[in-house]
């Protein structure tokens, strides 16, 4: 039986004057053929503006196609009066689970659906237990949401989906706003409401690792389903996704670049577990990989230090029950030049840590310098810090506010006090580095995510900051945006020689650039070193909590089959590198 | 942290107040406002007072809340005294300065004023104190049920309350992260004259007028995504029901009503 069947849908955006004319009309879906078996686990890929948004709201009429049929268990989505039946038979959860929760109270909240269609009082409280036991979250159910973390407010929103007792379950990136832990609270369930109670689920996400837990992946660009398979076969294609702006899981990636060198292995490999048994099938000349000495950077004895904290803690709500120590007793110098990785999960300080740098927090003990001045001592404006170390915050699209591109990156030189002609020379400057000079005389509204993130940040790089520091800047992006922002960054890295601090959930973003790794736990410096040395320590991190690189795992489980290739692996292309001297027998 | 704000001043409890029926308890405590005008006499703002306290105790809130709640209008207090104190005129003056005359007429109304006030605030504080903000939105609904049937929209009312109430600590974080942001950029937010300082908070209000707009939008698809068509033919799963207790606490008040209207007819009392 087939929950969900498309046929021939087409979908256009049309935006009409005051007369009703049209006056633009985007394609959004073209011809597009799809059916969901019931109990399925459909994972749906693309990158942002490929049409998988505006397919999913067809499943439950949220809208209605321009052309062709859409069936929802044999009800046709145009069929108004059946609507309830429809929405009922297919719930739909979002990106942002705030914008999602209606009620003040966590079990109200998922009362909301099943009062609205009208369930007997009775029957309402069983169904709202039981959701809630379904998501984990039945010991929450009489907090208020605004004290819930964000993994745990998106299982509410679940959980009001699951109280209509739904068929299917339609998911718009509902982990991306996630972190790591949050995101693996939300997998979970996801698998749990789909092995266990039988619901058909339709995942859209940016997450390689997430798709290819799925029953069936389906690839859509430009309006269109390209591919269509078990996701297996699916990332063995790792070419033609790469070509429409998505990424494979790093173990798959291995197995291609192995697999091009000459190496008899499948392509059609997307977990650790079967990774590693495959490789341990390979007939290999060494078991043991030579790790090479490393260089490792000579300790400049001068080094300049362009940042310094001294005994720093802060703590938050002093003399109040919510008293918490959120950094404690931190020292930490950042030398000129540098690209520094910040690490931890939430919770961790990492946040609160940044902000001290540019004077935004006051310390409640020690001392915070930059360029060898104490900035809370006297003769010193905060405000000339800020201009000298920048931060760009977490989906900093938000701050944007002018009517102009050109006129928000200007507002922060401006406030600097700087001429007319170097304002307008700074702005040109950052949209260039930021690669949106086209964009310039455009709304900052009306660009797309990407664009907007890269405006926020150009907004802070124009005040040419000596330390720039970036909190979360790839977060909500998809791989191709995540790529271009971060690769922007090390280019700006390079060019400008300024120092950078990147705070990121994904080790994979921050090993690809830093030089150094911070990892923060707990309110104090877990470890701060070089990134190879930081990752020699890579089972300490996982006891902390943090999401090593799928590849990292595998080297481990490799190690339990008895291939050792080294500790600090965290890129697909040195795992490759070491497995081709196994293989080859290239030992020197 | 700005996120550990509390939303109204609830105080989560079990005592009996706070297990009232939450419609009992609003209506109630209109009635409680009825007798502190009724009341013409110290003797029955008295006892006025003494009741609530016993209510504060049998809440178990703290006595220093009481406190607490009459601190933001200790000006409009002082206010409304020494207007009463000046311009109150009786027969003989007890005291005269220059053209300050003070009448005892006029002590006596400032002094009973002012009891009046806080007996009122302190009453209407343990409502909130000892209600959440969803019963209590509860409570208008129903209580304003029967007004739907001159077309006012009473659940349309109550949604917009509760959802205001939900977002409100999620807008506050909001400012917080944007006034964060645009003051590393430079934004003066305390400083200079007035038109200054509601120059600077143009970059703040736009991108939070913006967020909020685009949050609305969402929660509307979100809301239609779970049915929601109006307050026609919507079940609630939170139930209403009185208890005896609600019944003993109405003839307690009005008890008290009565008692205050005879004491305002004993002439010997003060």
């Amino acid at each position: 039986m087939d929950i969900i069947k498309v046929e021939h849908l087409c979908y256009d955006y049309v935006a009409t004057d005051e007369e009703g004319k049209i006056i633009e009309k985007n394609t959004a879906l073209s011809d597009v053929n799809l059916t969901v078996p019931e109990g399925q686990f459909l994972a749906v890929l693309g990158h942002n503006g490929c049409g998988k948004s505006t397919l999913a709201k067809h499943f439950n009429a949220i809208l209605t196609p321009t052309e062709g049929k859409v069936f929802v268990d044999g009800i046709d989505t145009s069929d108004e009066d059946r609507l309830f039946d429809i929405r009922q038979t297919v719930g739909m959860v979002f990106q942002n689970p705030d914008n999602q929760l209606v009620a003040t109270i966590v079990e109200e909240d998922v009362a909301f659906a099943p009062e609205n269609l009208g369930v007997p009082p009775k029957e309402i409280r069983e169904r709202v237990d039981d959701a809630l036991k379904q998501v984990d979250m039945y010991e929450f159910r009489e907090h208020a949401p605004h004290q819930l973390s964000g993994g745990q407010k998106q299982r509410i929103a679940i959980a009001g989906i699951i109280a209509m007792r739904p068929r299917c379950i339609v998911m718009d990136e509902p982990t991306a706003m996630l972190d790591p832990k949050g995101r693996r609270e939300v997998m979970k369930t996801i698998k749990h409401l789909n092995r266990d109670q039988g619901i058909t689920v339709v995942l859209i996400t940016h997450y390689m690792e997430e798709a290819a837990q799925a029953d069936r992946v389906v690839v859509m660009d430009k309006g269109k389903v390209l591919m269509d398979d078990v996701p297996r076969k699916i990332f063995a294609r790792a070419k033609e996704l790469r070509a429409v702006g998505l990424d494979v899981p790093q173990v798959t990636e291995l197995c291609v670049m192995l697999e091009e060198n000459g190496v008899d292995i499948s392509r059609e490999i997307i977990f650790e577990d079967e990774c590693a048994k495959a490789i341990s099938q390979l007939p290999l000349k060494s078991r043991t990989a030579v790790i090479p000495e490393k260089k490792h950077a000579e300790e400049k004895e001068n080094s300049d230090i362009i940042a310094k904290l001294e005994n720093l803690t802060y703590k938050y709500s002093i003399g109040t029950p919510f008293e918490k120590t959120a950094v404690n007793n931190v020292d930490l110098s950042i030398a000129k030049g540098e690209f520094v990785g910040i690490i931890g999960h939430t919770g961790s300080g990492k946040s609160t840590l940044i902000q001290h740098f540019n004077g935004l927090i006051k310390p409640t003990e020690g001392t915070v310098y930059v360029d060898g001045k104490n900035i809370w001592g006297k003769d010193v404006n905060i405000r000339d810090i800020r201009f000298k170390v920048g931060i760009v915050f977490q989906y900093s699209e938000h701050q944007l506010f002018e009517e102009t591109v050109a006129k928000d990156i200007a507002y922060g030189p401006r406030n600097m006090g700087l001429s007319e002609e170097e304002i307008k020379k700074r702005v040109n400057a950052a949209a260039e580095s930021m690669g949106i000079t086209h964009l310039l005389e455009k709304s900052p509204f009306e660009l797309s995510g990407g664009q907007q993130r890269r405006c926020a940040l150009a907004g802070v790089l124009a005040m040419e900051p000596d330390v720039l520091i970036l909190d979360e800047p790839a977060a909500g992006l998809d791989p191709k945006g995540r790529d271009k922002i971060l690769g922007l960054i090390k280019q700006y890295h390079v060019q400008s020689g300024r120092t950078i601090l990147l705070v990121s959930h994904s080790m994979e973003d921050i090993v690809r650039f830093a030089t150094k790794v911070l990892v923060m736990n707990k309110g104090s410096v877990f470890c701060y070193d070089e990134t190879d040395k930081v990752f020699e320590r890579s089972s300490e991190l996982t006891d902390i909590g943090l999401d090593v690189p799928q590849i990292t795992r595998l080297s481990r489980k490799m190690k339990e089959l008895g291939i050792d290739i080294g500790e600090d692996i965290y890129t697909t292309q040195r795992a490759a590198e070491r497995l081709l001297t196994l293989i080859k027998g290239q030992n020197k | 942290m700005i996120k550990d704000i509390t939303i109204g001043q609830y105080f989560p409890g079990n005592s009996v107040i706070h297990k009232m029926d939450s419609r009992v308890k609003l209506v109630l405590d209109i009635l409680y406002l009825v007798i502190l005008f009724t009341a013409q006499k110290f003797t029955g703002l008295l006892i006025g007072i003494l009741f609530i306290v016993f209510c504060y105790m049998l809440s178990r809130i703290k006595f220093i809340m009481i406190l607490k709640s009459i601190k933001p209008i200790l000006p409009l207090m002082i206010f409304t005294a020494i207007l009463n104190l000046l311009f109150l005129k009786g027969e003989t003056p007890l005291f005269s300065w220059w053209i300050i005359e003070i009448y005892p007429e006029g002590i006596r109304t400032s002094a009973f004023m002012l009891l009046r006030i806080i007996a009122l605030i302190v009453g209407m504080s343990l409502l909130t104190y000892t209600t959440s903000p969803i019963m209590l939105t509860d409570a208008i609904e129903r209580l304003l049920n029967p007004l739907k049937k001159i077309r006012f929209p009473v659940h349309e009312l109550s949604m917009m309350m509760t959802i205001a109430l939900r977002f409100i600590p999620t807008l506050v974080e909001e400012t917080d992260k944007i006034m964060s942001a645009q003051k590393a950029r430079g934004a003066e937010l305390d400083n200079g004259n007035i038109f200054r300082r509601a120059k600077a908070l143009i970059p703040i209000l736009i991108p939070l007028f913006v967020s909020a707009f685009k949050r609305a939008n969402e929660l509307a698809t979100a809301m239609e995504c779970r049915c929601y068509h109006g307050g026609e033919g919507r079940t609630r799963m939170r139930q209403l029901h009185t208890a005896p207790r609600d019944y003993v606490a109405i003839a307690v008040m009005f008890a008290l009503l009565g008692g205050v209207i005879v004491l305002n007819f004993i002439p010997v009392l003060p």
